[in-house]
C-alpha cells in the first residue's frame, strides 16, 4: 500500500538526476526531500508525478507498476516553486479545473472549492483574475487547487521558495497548519526545499539528497543532529556547518595556530587528521577568544552572520541579534567545543556530540 | 563624492489641489559623503518615486535637492553626476570588458592614458583584471552586474551611485561574493551608494542606513540595529526581524508600567501621559526569556509548542488570548509546568496609534 | 527646447498623417465623382465642390453585358480562398508549433531550431523562383486556374508565417503549465485545448492576421496561376486599370478591395488595446 521505488536511475546527459533512488513512503506521513539546487529534488518529484520517465528503477504505489499509469491518470497533486496557475482562468475556475476534469457535479464543486480558498486564506478572490493577485497570493491558488483534488500523493517543489522572506514565514505556519489538519490518512505529502531550517520546521522524515543520490533518511532531529557524511552536514545546516582541517593529538585539537583541549565526546578517536565540523550557532564572540578577521557581516532576519577568516580558514557565526560589524574588523570568536563533529578525512562521521558515529 | 540633502521633498500628481495626493509624502533627509543607504519597502511604497527624484528622472513636486549644497532640483539627469545600476545588467554586448568600462569616459573625451588609467583601477577592485580583452556578453550574470556598476566607478565625479534592485537577477550563491563587492567599494572608493529593495535582508546586510517606507512616507531611517531593536512603528517591527516583533494591546497602569492580563510589567519609558489611552507593548522575540530568578516582569504562559529549528528553539507560548514567541537557546530547558517568561524593561517599546513613544 | 521638440514632434505627426490619408481621401471623393466633376479640377468637399454620384459604384456590380465591370465574382473568389487557406495554415501552423515547441525531434545534426528555421527559410526565396515548381506542380496535378490550386499554394506560403509566429508563442507559455493541466487529468490533447491554447489566443489572432493580410494581397501567384477559369481580386484591379475603366469606378474598386484589410486592423487594434496580448502571460 506505500508508494515504494527501487533503484530509481535518470541520466539525460552527462551528470545523474537521479541516481539510484529507493524510498519506501508510508501513508499519512510527511516527506521532506531535502538539497542544494540541482541536486535532484525537482527530477524526483517529477518522477513520482510521471511527468519524466526514470531510465531503469521502479516505482509501485498501492501494489500497482506507478511507470504505466499516466500522469493523468495517477491522481497526484503538484504545487511547483514558480507561481503555476492558468492564466486564462480565474482563481475560481483554476481551482475548479481538476474537479471539473473529472466531471464531479456543479453544485459539488462550487462547496469544494470555496471550502479549499478559505483554507488558504483566499476567501472573497473567487473573480479575481490570477494576473492581478501577488506573488503569494498565486501560490496560493496553486495549493488550494493541488488540495481540492484530495490526491493520494500531493507534492511540492520548493513552494515557498519564490517569496520574500516575510510571506515566507506567514505561508509557511499556514503550510503547517493545513499539514497537521487536512491531511487524511490516506495521503503522503512530498515536500522538497534547499532551507533546513523549513525541514526542520515542517518535522517530517527527511530525505537528505545531493547530486541525485540518497545520502541520508531520517527523522529532522536525527539528520540534524547526527549527520552521516560531512555533505549531510552541509545541506542540512543554513548557514553550511563550519568545516575545519584540524589535526588531533595528544589530546589537543589544532588548527591555524590554535590549540584547544579535546572535549569529552571526541576522547576516545585516535590521533589523526580530522575535518572538525561546527555550526555557526555554536561560535560565540568572547574577549578571550581567538582573533579573525571579518569579510562580510549579513543580516538575515533577525540573526547576523558573520563571515570571518583566519589564514586559510574561513568560517561562519550566526548572533541572535542585529549587530553592526564593519568589514577587515578584527574580533575576538569562542568555540563551544562540546558541539563539535569530527569527521574522518575521506567525509564520514567518526563522532558527534549526540553520540552519532558511522564510522 | 557628495552630500545629498533633500528638503522637504515631496511628490504628488496633484500639488495644486488643497489636499494634494502624495505619491511621496513630505520628508527631510540628509545622506552623507560615502556611506550606504538602503531604501527598503513593499512595492508601491515609494521607493522607486524617491530614487527617481535623486536620479533626476521625477522633478519633485515641492521641496529642493542638493548635492554639496548645490541646488540640483532642475538639472536633469546627465548633469547630475550619478551612476545607475538597474536590475538588470545593461553592458554593450558587442564590446569588451575593457571598452565597456572605458564607454564612459571615451563618450567625455578623456585622454588615452587617462582612460587607461582609471579602467586599469576600476578592473582591479572589481575583480575583473583577467577579462578585460574577453567580450562582455561572455561573462557571468554577477560580474556583468559588475560591469555596469564599474561604468558608472570610472568616472571620479560621480556624486552617488544609485541601484534599483540590483541583485534580483543574480544567484543566491553569486550575491554573497557581490554584496561583499558592493561593501569593499564603498570603503575603497568612498562612494555614496544608495540602494533599493523590498528584501529586508539585503538592505540590512548592505546598508549603513536604512530608509523604511510604506505607503508613501518615510517610516523610519536608521541603522540596522535601531530598526530592530526600537522600530519607530509597528509596521517596522513586523517588517523587520523574523520572527515578527510580539505585540500586545495594553494599557498603562502607572508612570512607566503596563498591565497585561493582569500581570504588571515595567518599561523604560514615560508613560504618565498616556492613562486610559489605548496603547501596544512590543518586544522582540530574541529578548524574551524563561525566568531564572528574575522577580518582576515575569508573565506567566501556557506553552503552546515548542518547534526545534536546529540553532535555536521557537518558544510558542499562550497568556489567556496572548500569543507570545520567543527565541530560546537549544539548550535551555523548558520547565514542564508552571513556565514563566521573562520581559526585560529596557527592551521594551510602547506604541500609541501605532507610533513609537 | 521643450516647445520647439513639440511642434517639431507635431508638425511631422500631421505631415506623416496627410501623407498617408490623403490617397484615401483623394479615391474616396473620386469614386461619387463623374466625368465632368472629375475633369472640372481640383475639388475635394462633395456637395459643395461637386455633385456626388453612385454611378462609380454601380459599374462594380453591373455585369459586362450591361457596361459594367463585375468585381463581385472575384471578390468572393480573394474571400473564399483567403479565408480558407488562413484558417487550414493555421490549423496546420498551430499544431506544428506546439508539436516544436514542446517535444524533441532530432534526425541527425536536424534539431528543433533547424525544423522551424525550414518552415520559415521558404519565405525568404523570391516568389519568382518558386513560381515555376508551383505552376508545374499544379498542372501535374491538374489544379491550375483553380481556386483548390491557389488555395494548396497559399496554404504553402502562409502556413511559414503561423509556425514561426506560434512556435514563439508557444515557448513563451511555461510548460509547467501544460504540466499542471496533465497532474490535473488532462491528457495531452485536453492540456493543448483546454490549457495552451486559450492562453495563445493572441498569437493566434497575430498569426491569422498575418495570414490573411498575406493572402489578400498576392498578385503574383493569382496571376501567373490563374488564366480565364478562375480570377482574384487583385488581378481584377489590375485589369481594370489597364482597360477603359473610368477613374471613379477604378477608385472604387481599389476601396472596396482594403475593405476586408481595414476590418482586420479595426479588430486587431481594439484586441490589442485591450492590453491582453501582453498581460495575457506573465
Amino acid at each position: 500500500m506505500n508508494l515504494v521505488a527501487d533503484k530509481l536511475s535518470y541520466k539525460p546527459d552527462e551528470q545523474f538526476h537521479l541516481n539510484e533512488v529507493s524510498f519506501n513512503f508510508k501513508k499519512g506521513n510527511l516527506y521532506t526531500i531535502l538539497g542544494r539546487t540541482l541536486s535532484g529534488k525537482t527530477t524526483l518529484l517529477k518522477t513520482i508525478a510521471g511527468l519524466l520517465t526514470p531510465d531503469s528503477g521502479s516505482i509501485q504505489f498501492e501494489d500497482k507498476d506507478f511507470l504505466k499509469i499516466p500522469v493523468w491518470e495517477r491522481n497526484v497533486a503538484m504545487v511547483y516553486q514558480q507561481f503555476i496557475n492558468y492564466p486564462h482562468l480565474n482563481v475560481f475556475e483554476n481551482v475548479a479545473f481538476p474537479l471539473k476534469q473529472r466531471k464531479v457535479e456543479n453544485q459539488e464543486i462550487k462547496d469544494v472549492v470555496l471550502k479549499s480558498l478559505k483554507s488558504v486564506g483566499l476567501e472573497g478572490y473567487e473573480n479575481r483574475k490570477i494576473q492581478e493577485l501577488s506573488g503569494g497570493q498565486q501560490q496560493r491558488v496553486s495549493l488550494a487547487r493541488s488540495l481540492v483534488k484530495n490526491a493520494k500523493i500531493l507534492l511540492l517543489d520548493e513552494p515557498l521558495v519564490n517569496l520574500d522572506y516575510k510571506l515566507r514565514e506567514q505561508l509557511r505556519e499556514e503550510f503547517k497548519s493545513i499539514f497537521s489538519q487536512g491531511l487524511s490518512e490516506e495521503s503522503i505529502v512530498i515536500f522538497s526545499t534547499t532551507d533546513p531550517k523549513e525541514a526542520m520546521e515542517l518535522n517530517g522524515e527527511v530525505i537528505a539528497i545531493d547530486e541525485g543520490k540518497v545520502l541520508q533518511v531520517g527523522p529532522a532531529k536525527e539528520i540534524f543532529e547526527n549527520p552521516k557524511t560531512l555533505k549531510v552536514a552541509e545541506i542540512s545546516n543554513d548557514p553550511p556547518m563550519n568545516i575545519l582541517k584540524a589535526n588531533i593529538s595528544s589530546n589537543k585539537i589544532k588548527f591555524e595556530g590554535i590549540e584547544i583541549e579535546l572535549p569529552g565526546h571526541l576522547s576516545n578517536l585516535k590521533d589523526n587528521n580530522f575535518n572538525l565540523g561546527i555550526r555557526a550557532s555554536d561560535i560565540e564572540l568572547s574577549e578571550e577568544g581567538f582573533e579573525f578577521e571579518v569579510e562580510l557581516a549579513e543580516i538575515s532576519g533577525s540573526e547576523t552572520l558573520l563571515h570571518l577568516i583566519r589564514g586559510d580558514t574561513k568560517i561562519i557565526t550566526s548572533i541572535e541579534e542585529v549587530m553592526n560589524f564593519n568589514i577587515k574588523d578584527k574580533i575576538k570568536i569562542n568555540f563551544n567545543i562540546n558541539k563539535v563533529y569530527a569527521f574522518n578525512e575521506s567525509g564520514t562521521l567518526a563522532s558527534s556530540p549526540f553520540g552519532g558515529s558511522y564510522v | 563624492m557628495s552630500k545629498i540633502d533633500l528638503n522637504n521633498i515631496s511628490h504628488s500628481y496633484n500639488p495644486n489641489d488643497p489636499n494634494p495626493i502624495y505619491a511621496l509624502n513630505p520628508f527631510s533627509m540628509t545622506w552623507e559623503n560615502g556611506k550606504r543607504y538602503a531604501i527598503l519597502g513593499p512595492s508601491g511604497c515609494g521607493k522607486t518615486t524617491m530614487l527617481n527624484i535623486v536620479s533626476g528622472l521625477v522633478r519633485p513636486s515641492a521641496g529642493n535637492i542638493l548635492f554639496d549644497d548645490k541646488d540640483v532640483t532642475d538639472l536633469k539627469t546627465e548633469s547630475r553626476n550619478i551612476a545607475q545600476v538597474f536590475q538588470f545588467p545593461v553592458i554593450y554586448n558587442t564590446m569588451t570588458v575593457y571598452e565597456n568600462l572605458a564607454f564612459p569616459l571615451k563618450c567625455r573625451d578623456f585622454l588615452k592614458d587617462k582612460i587607461d588609467e582609471r579602467v586599469k583601477s576600476v578592473a582591479d577592485i572589481l575583480n575583473l583584471q583577467s577579462f578585460l580583452n574577453s567580450p562582455a556578453r561572455k561573462l557571468t550574470a554577477d560580474q556583468k552586474q559588475l560591469i555596469s556598476l564599474g561604468r558608472g566607478l570610472v568616472r571620479e565625479d560621480v556624486a552617488a551611485v544609485l541601484m534599483d534592485e540590483p541583485l534580483t537577477v543574480i544567484d543566491p550563491d553569486l550575491k554573497f561574493r557581490l554584496r561583499r563587492k558592493l561593501k569593499e567599494i564603498n570603503e575603497e572608493f568612498k562612494t555614496t551608494l544608495v540602494y533599493v529593495t523590498h528584501d529586508q535582508n539585503e538592505a540590512m546586510t548592505f546598508a549603513d542606513n536604512i530608509i523604511v517606507m510604506s505607503e508613501g512616507e518615510v517610516v523610519q531611517a536608521g541603522t540596522p540595529k535601531e530598526l530592530f531593536e526600537r522600530p519607530n512603528t509597528t509596521f517596522v517591527g513586523y517588517f523587520i526581524g523574523s520572527p515578527a516583533m510580539n505585540l500586545f494591546e495594553t494599557e498603562a497602569s502607572s508612570n512607566d508600567s503596563v498591565k497585561i492580563n493582569n500581570t504588571i510589567i515595567k518599561t523604560n519609558t514615560n508613560l504618565s501621559n498616556l492613562k486610559d489611552k489605548k496603547i501596544k507593548l512590543g518586544i522582540r522575540s530574541e529578548f524574551i526569556k524563561i525566568a531564572k530568578n528574575q522577580s518582576e516582569n515575569l508573565l506567566n504562559v501556557d506553552v503552546e509548542k515548542v518547534e526545534d529549528l536546529g540553532n535555536y528553539k521557537l518558544l510558542t507560548a499562550k497568556m489567556g488570548s496572548l500569543t507570545i514567541k520567543s527565541k530560546i537557546n537549544r539548550e535551555t530547558e523548558i520547565p514542564s509546568s508552571d513556565v514563566k517568561l521573562y520581559i526585560p524593561a529596557e527592551k521594551c517599546c510602547v506604541y500609541e496609534e501605532e507610533k513609537l513613544i | 527646447m521643450g516647445k520647439l521638440y513639440k511642434f517639431l514632434k507635431y508638425s511631422f505627426i500631421t505631415i506623416w498623417t496627410v501623407f498617408v490619408v490623403a490617397p484615401f481621401l483623394w479615391a474616396l471623393t473620386t469614386s461619387f465623382k463623374d466625368f465632368n466633376s472629375v475633369n472640372g479640377g481640383a475639388t475635394y468637399i462633395p456637395w459643395v465642390d461637386f455633385e456626388p454620384k453612385l454611378e462609380g459604384w454601380k459599374v462594380l456590380i453591373k455585369s459586362p453585358a450591361n457596361g459594367g465591370v463585375d468585381i463581385i465574382e472575384p471578390y468572393f473568389n480573394s474571400l473564399f480562398v483567403t479565408c480558407t487557406a488562413s484558417l487550414i495554415s493555421i490549423v496546420l501552423g498551430t499544431l506544428s508549433a506546439y508539436a516544436l515547441s514542446r517535444f524533441t525531434f532530432k534526425a541527425g545534426f536536424v534539431k528543433n531550431n533547424d525544423i522551424t528555421f525550414f518552415f520559415i527559410s521558404q519565405r525568404i526565396m523570391p516568389p519568382i523562383v518558386l513560381s515555376i515548381p508551383f505552376f508545374l506542380f499544379l498542372g501535374a496535378i491538374d489544379l491550375l486556374d483553380s481556386l483548390i490550386g491557389l488555395i494548396v499554394v497559399y496554404i504553402v506560403l502562409l502556413m511559414p508565417i503561423a509556425v514561426w509566429i506560434m512556435v514563439d508563442f508557444f515557448n513563451k507559455v511555461p510548460r509547467e503549465i501544460d504540466e499542471t493541466a496533465l497532474i490535473d487529468g488532462c491528457n495531452p490533447y485536453q492540456a493543448f485545448f483546454k490549457v495552451v491554447l486559450p492562453n495563445s489566443i493572441p498569437g493566434l489572432i497575430v498569426a491569422g492576421m498575418f495570414c490573411i493580410i498575406f493572402g489578400w494581397i498576392d498578385f503574383f501567384f493569382a496571376f501567373i496561376l490563374t488564366f480565364t477559369e478562375v480570377q482574384l481580386l487583385p488581378v481584377k484591379i489590375v485589369a481594370l486599370n489597364s482597360s477603359i475603366t473610368p477613374w471613379w469606378s477604378l477608385s472604387a474598386s481599389a476601396l472596396v478591395s482594403v475593405a476586408p484589410l481595414i476590418v482586420v486592423a479595426f479588430i486587431v487594434e481594439r484586441y490589442l488595446s485591450k492590453g491582453n496580448l501582453s498581460g495575457a502571460i506573465k
